[in-house]
């Protein structure tokens, strides 16, 4: 079995990573129709205590690993010519990678 | 019944055209003996047949939008105008007979044979009535290509995704109790193309004549592959 996000490793990974991002969706939409936060500070502070926010960064990590493989599949599927199935692969990453640093930054805030 | 039939001869045609054909259906018809008949108006028709009851797989066409094998589809399940055309997504020989050499490259490509590491037995390599009954509804594949020639993700990457058919081969070889080559029939069926190509679209399932289910074994072998990695 190879070790790269390719192949079985890919799927199993966009399918835990399905199950992952709607659990924790699901939980949160949860939360915002049962207790929703007062205010802003009330927001910043439950999002900032640690299981949720260890729960978000983990959701990041998730998101952008379901968005890569799925994306990816996308561009094996339609897009035949290797030089630009590179500058879509690549464009997609630095998108993802700046999405990522984006939430990142956010996240380093809250705590 | 009226029909309109995809004629192109790729030698002398610019381009495909439909010619229109008007057969007398009986009751009980096949659309093999409607394509014999309009053969018989005009002998230029090319399509493949041979048994003319379901066993060789050779008159696969797409009629109405879907693939059916001619020899055992009744005619009279279809609406009028029907149009028949070649399998889709292969390169057209002429009218509907197409090149499936892709096709059975890619069966070739999963080793359809039993694999031993044992010595091989003396005489027969005995199974359960339970063993063996895992091979039902895998090795009535007649190889018609209805279903690899249904699948989307087959007309995009016929070289490299091994399609329903070569999938559901590669299981029934899996699945086999006297089969010893499970370790690298799943390392051969790894990677982004052979088997993960495969979206679960499903097309190969409503086609295929035999009431086979490519997607299942395709499922079983991604189950296969989950359990080896755990």
């Amino acid at each position: 079995m190879n070790r790269q996000l390719s192949g079985f490793r890919a799927w199993m990974w966009q399918r835990v990573s399905a199950v992952y991002l709607a659990l924790y969706i699901a939980y949160v939409l949860l939360r915002l129709v049962v207790s929703p936060p007062g205010d802003h500070d009330a927001l910043v502070a439950w999002m900032g205590g640690l299981p949720m926010w260890l729960a978000t960064a983990a959701f990041l990590v998730m998101l952008l690993l379901h968005a890569w493989v799925g994306v990816r599949d996308v561009v094996l599927d339609y897009l035949k010519p290797a030089p630009l199935r590179l500058l879509v692969l690549l464009a997609v990453q630095a998108f993802l990678l700046a999405c990522g640093l984006w939430a990142l930054a956010v996240l380093v805030k809250l705590l | 019944m009226h029909f309109e039939v995809y004629r192109y001869n790729p030698d002398t045609d610019a381009e495909p055209t439909m010619q229109a054909f008007d057969v007398e259906v009986e009751r009980g018809m096949m659309l093999r003996d409607v394509l014999l008949q309009i053969k018989e108006k005009d002998e230029s028709f090319a399509f493949r047949h041979s048994c003319g009851e379901g066993v060789c797989g050779s008159d696969g066409v797409n009629v109405n939008g879907s693939n059916h094998l001619a020899c055992i589809t009744p005619v009279a399940e279809f609406r009028e105008p029907v149009v028949i055309r070649p399998f889709p997504g292969r390169p057209v020989i002429r009218d509907l007979v197409v090149d499936m050499s892709d096709f059975y490259a890619q069966y070739q490509a999963v080793d359809p044979w039993l694999k031993r590491k044992d010595p091989v037995p003396e005489q027969e390599s005995l199974q359960t009535p339970e063993q063996r009954a895992r091979l039902d509804g895998l090795w009535e594949c007649i190889m018609c290509g209805c279903c690899s020639t249904s699948c989307p993700s087959f007309w995009w990457n016929p070289d490299k995704f091994l399609g329903p058919q070569a999938l559901l081969t590669a299981w029934r070889f899996l699945a086999d109790s006297r089969d010893q080559g499970g370790e690298e029939r799943l390392d051969a069926l790894d990677g982004p193309y052979k088997l993960f190509r495969c979206h679960t679209i499903m097309n190969c399932v409503e086609a295929c004549p035999k009431h086979l289910n490519p997607t299942e074994a395709i499922g079983h072998i991604r189950n296969l592959m989950l359990k080896k990695s755990v």
